[in-house]
């Protein structure tokens, strides 16, 4: 990775249309800067020695056993939804935050919770706006929390916020992320950013699980089909519904996946990861139990924060039925297939993985 | 500015030609000058305009050159002696009225164009040669060689003026404009001015006054014979003399600046007794009878003049009518490859020339000699390349335009104008503008390229024009732009002055050239009544400005007007205090780590930020900032810290 820059983030990620737009190359820097679903490169920065735009873009090389390792103690697992210390399926026991909440509010409450508890002093969120645009927002309280519940769907350069807290800001920080941008946060973990932020000021990152993203294009889509000030939240319902729902105070309505696939970030085609393997808890909507979350903890930070929850019944948690822990595995084993068969194929060489740091055994059982 | 108006007969003043060229139309007694600044041109009017009031004479800078020609032809037609002036592209500006005027003839005042030239275009988008042009409007041309001649010269060609009833140009160069000499003063005339547009020009047959171009071959014909005399007043012109052997080895036919150089190159080679100089004063009609009895002199000869090879070219015409047994001189020049026909020309090119001819050798100077002055030069020069001043508004604005237009995504970019803003081109405006041609050219270019839509055309296009600028010409290509739906964005550079030519006053000021308030023109108002949407946008706030620009190139529709009003740097700082002062904080300035790579004295290149290389810090140069603190928002770790001066 050595003696890589701006530009070859450029050349490789940007314009190879690989670029997740996670935000991790923009925030701090003065020459990438995010506009309308793009990154651009306002000049030409000549650090090619210590470029931290190329190191932490998670769609730079990646070494998932590196990382695995700093963060789990051990290598990179077979395990199709990463490293799990417990699994089941959770909502909050707030109504408030539940009524907000995409499914079961189990992000607000673990969010709310770490401030109460003193593990945070604010968290990195995706906030929509009122005509459903979503910028990156550092939420300062639960009221803030409150106003970020629910999902767009669209790709949002969250890290680009959290890169504008300067190094020297105490505050401990709670993320949400979506896996591409866990996995930047796991790399900036093993190699600790010089001249930015303190990553070790962040304590909880909560990962979304996730199949594709919308690129914010969608926006200008959407915008030209509804009122978008009347939209409440929007819904894409696990198989085999195949559908985009839009939740407005009048009633729902709907959009064939096939219209909206256009709109997927290609970068998603390359993504291994659908449950946010490196987060410290990940969460996601539980098929066929509207109002839940399925959970996933795994790391002793996030293991603590849910025996906190359940303590002070701040969750109502409950167990992952079997089949559907089935179903997860599968859909994320899936992914993963899928994926590296399509770096395989841009590639054209089973030994090039583009950004992937995989072990060959990995490789070849995924590839088989 | 030296004291034009001195009344001192017979004393000496230390002049720069165009004040000379500025006494001599106050000793021949004008009474109206109207000129647009250009420089080298721009110290004839803003002399006048000074000693205005006092002396009792009208000035104006106009809104353009064509406007400032015809005011003084108007004063002309009134009887009133006047005068315009400009630089060399300002003759383009007005030669459609010239090549009208020219067959209508002038008044009873005489009216004389003083045209600046600039060889090697050192402040110029070109470097036009005059005397050609005066040529083809079939104008009468004469040269000054020195100040002394720029002065007499000036004030002779009022009296040529009105004998001949035609305009006369004075064509100077910026060696003669602005280098300085001695000049001989002559008498200040007394006579009150009495302007009176005649009604009735011919007593006898009741003819009304006209300045009419009809009958056009009749006028042409006229305009033939005043030309006729003006070549036979030419003749016996002391302007035009012969220096040197009566049978010289080489003769050298030159004019102006390059008279100068002549006699420097013959002084610098001791050629007194074998090299002759036939300087012309009097270009245009050519003295044909007073160069033909001199031009046989030498069967070698040398035409030194500076950008075309107009006496080159006049000469070999003439010589083409000799009797076919005729002897011929051999001709150096352009023609031959002697002499430049492109820049500036100086001794030493003179030299080489001679050398050449006559087969001399002549080193004229240590071989390492330019290294070693290049040295010292730079001994005592900070290194820095042509940019905006410290403080300037167009620094931030140019910053905007960049971002804006990346961020924008679609590749858009700028066409340029004629300004400060010129310097866009280079690192000073962060490289940013792609066409630049004459006043106004800019946004007439963008007119073109906003209509280029239904051919998959949808790079945006902003259209950069300085306020000056854009009274001067902008304005028929931004109601064009609104009439035809054109899609660009003009952005006026509003600093509140002719910045790039000495801070002349424009209608945009409220202030005259003589020192009035008057009307202030609103650009704004202006062009809302032309159904613009306009914006008003605070160059320095950075942010706001790319917001606005991103904004209205996303949008559709026609051509729209965004105003960046900042006072020029350099008048404010007369006027006012710095407004911050400003310090790096050393522990924050991370240098060129990563995060930053040192984007102010790297990219953003204001003078007033230095790079400390020993320390790997950016320091604030606090002799030159300003204090405008606009850096403190470039700076990326917020390093560079403003306070309240």
């Amino acid at each position: 990775m050595a003696n890589k820059g701006c530009k070859d983030l450029v050349s490789e990620v940007i314009d190879s249309k690989l670029c997740a737009l996670c935000g991790a190359c923009t925030g701090n820097c003065p020459y990438l800067s995010y506009y309308r679903g793009r990154i651009t490169l306002l000049d030409n920065c000549s650090r090619a020695d210590e470029a931290q735009c190329y190191e932490y873009c998670p769609r730079t090389y990646i070494d998932m056993d590196a990382i695995s390792q700093k963060i789990f103690g051990m290598p990179y697992g077979e395990s199709e939804t990463g490293t799990i210390k417990d699994v089941f399926i959770a909502r909050a026991t707030d109504t408030i935050i539940r009524k907000k909440a995409q499914y079961g509010g189990v992000v607000t409450t673990l969010l709310s919770l770490a401030m109460t508890e003193g593990l945070i002093h604010g968290a990195i969120l995706t906030k929509t706006s009122d005509d459903k645009a979503s910028a990156p927002f550092l939420a300062q309280n639960l009221g803030d929390m409150l106003q970020c519940a629910g999902s767009s769907y669209m790709a949002c350069p969250v890290l680009g916020r959290y890169n504008q807290i300067t190094k020297d800001d105490i505050n401990k920080l709670g993320i949400v992320a979506m896996p591409c941008q866990v996995l930047s946060i796991a790399k900036m973990k093993i190699d600790p950013p010089q001249n930015r932020v303190n990553i070790g000021n962040v304590k909880l990152v909560i990962g979304l699980f996730c199949t594709w993203a919308l690129s914010p294009d969608f926006h200008q889509f959407l915008k030209a089909n509804l009122d978008l000030s009347k939209v409440k939240k929007f819904d894409i319902p696990p198989p085999p519904a195949n559908r985009f729902d839009v939740y407005t105070a009048s009633g729902k309505s709907s959009f064939p996946l096939e219209q909206i696939r256009k709109f997927t970030m290609p970068t998603c085609a390359y993504c291994l990861d659908m449950t946010s393997e490196f987060a410290d808890v990940s969460v996601g909507s539980v098929e066929g139990m509207e109002g839940w979350n399925t959970v996933i903890v795994r790391t002793d930070a996030g293991a603590d924060l849910i025996e906190t929850a359940r303590k002070k019944r701040k969750l109502q948690i409950d167990e992952l039925p079997a089949s559907n822990l089935e179903h997860l595995k599968e859909a994320a084993l899936l992914k993963k297939k899928r994926a590296l068969n399509e770096i395989v194929k841009r590639s054209g060489d089973k030994n090039n993985l583009l950004y992937l740091g995989l072990s060959p055994q990995l490789t070849k059982k995924l590839l088989a | 500015m030296a004291n034009i108006e001195i009344d001192a007969p017979e004393t000496s003043q230390l002049f720069i030609g165009n004040e000379a060229i500025a006494r001599g139309a106050l000793e021949a007694g004008i009474g109206f000058a109207a000129a647009y600044p250009g420089t080298p041109s721009s110290e004839i009017l803003g002399s006048l305009a000074q000693v205005a009031k006092k002396i009792g004479i009208y000035a104006e800078w106009s809104i353009n050159e064509m406007v400032a020609m015809e005011a003084a032809a108007g004063a002309s037609f009134a009887g009133i002696r006047s005068l315009a002036a400009m630089k060399q592209n300002g003759i383009n500006v007005v030669s459609d009225f010239l090549a009208n005027l020219v067959m209508t003839g002038t008044g009873k005042g005489g009216l004389a164009l003083v045209s600046c030239d600039d060889p090697s275009a050192i402040s110029s988008s070109n470097e036009q040669d005059t005397r050609p042009i005066a040529k083809w409007l079939d104008i009468p041309l004469v040269e000054p060689g020195d100040f002394q001649e720029a002065k007499d010269m000036t004030r002779w060609l009022f009296d040529l003026a009105e004998e001949l009833g035609t305009v006369c140009i004075l064509r100077s160069v910026t060696r003669i404009a602005h280098a300085r000499g001695n000049v001989k003063l002559g008498e200040l005339p007394t006579k009150q001015h009495v302007a009176y547009f005649e009604q009735i020009h011919d007593l006898k047959n009741v003819m009304p006054t006209t300045f009419i171009p009809m009958p056009s071959p009749f006028r042409h014909f006229l305009l033939h014979m005043k030309l006729e005399k003006a070549r036979e007043k030419f003749e016996s012109s002391p302007f035009n003399r012969y220096l040197g052997p009566d049978k010289p080895d080489l003769l050298i036919i030159t004019s102006g600046s390059c008279w100068l150089y002549s006699q420097d190159a013959i002084e610098a080679l001791k050629l007194r007794y074998r090299v002759g100089i036939l300087k012309l004063g009097t270009l245009w009609p050519l003295p044909e009878r007073f160069v033909s009895e001199h031009v046989n002199k030498s069967n070698k000869v040398l035409f030194v003049e500076e950008i075309d090879p107009f006496i080159e070219r006049s000469v070999m015409e003439l010589a083409g009518n000799l009797p076919p047994n005729a002897a011929r001189p051999t001709f150096y020049g352009k023609r031959s490859g002697h002499i430049n026909a492109f820049g500036e020309i100086n001794p030493d090119m003179v030299i080489k020339a001679i050398s050449t001819i006559l087969g001399l050798e002549y080193q004229p100077r240590d071989v390492d000699y330019s290294k070693k002055a290049e040295a010292a030069a730079k001994s005592n020069v900070p290194e820095r390349t042509m940019t905006f001043c410290a403080g300037c508004p167009h620094r931030a604005t140019f910053w905007s335009i960049k971002n804006a237009l990346k961020l924008d995504g679609r590749d858009g970019f700028v066409t340029g104008d004629i300004g400060c803003y010129s310097m866009a081109l280079g690192p000073a405006g962060f490289f940013q503008v792609r066409t630049m041609h004459c006043m106004g050219g800019g946004a007439g270019v963008a007119n073109g390229l906003g209509k280029l839509g239904q051919f998959g055309f949808d790079q945006p296009v902003i259209a950069v024009v300085g306020d000056s600028t854009f009274y001067h010409a902008t304005i028929p290509a931004l109601i064009n732009g609104i009439y035809n739906q054109s899609k660009f964005t003009l952005v006026i550079l509003d600093n509140n002055a002719t910045a790039m030519t000495g801070f002349q006053p424009h209608p945009g000021t409220g202030m005259t050239a003589m020192g009035e308030p008057t009307k202030v023109v609103s650009m704004e108002a202006l062009c809302r009544s032309l159904g613009a949407h306009v914006e008003i946008c605070d160059p320095f706030d950075l942010k706001a400005t790319t917001d606005t620009l991103l904004k209205m190139m996303a949008k559709d529709g026609g051509t729209k007007v965004a105003i960046m009003r900042r006072q020029c740097e350099l008048v404010r700082a007369k006027k006012e205090n710095p407004p911050y002062k400003m310090h790096i904080d050393v522990d924050k300035c991370i240098g060129e780590a990563c995060g930053c790579d040192r984007l102010c004295t790297r990219i953003f290149l204001c003078p007033g930020l230095v790079w400390d290389k020993k320390a790997g810090k950016s320091r604030i140069d606090e002799v030159i900032c300003s204090g405008c603190g606009v850096c403190a928002d470039v700076c990326p770790q917020g390093a560079i810290i403003r306070e309240a001066a």
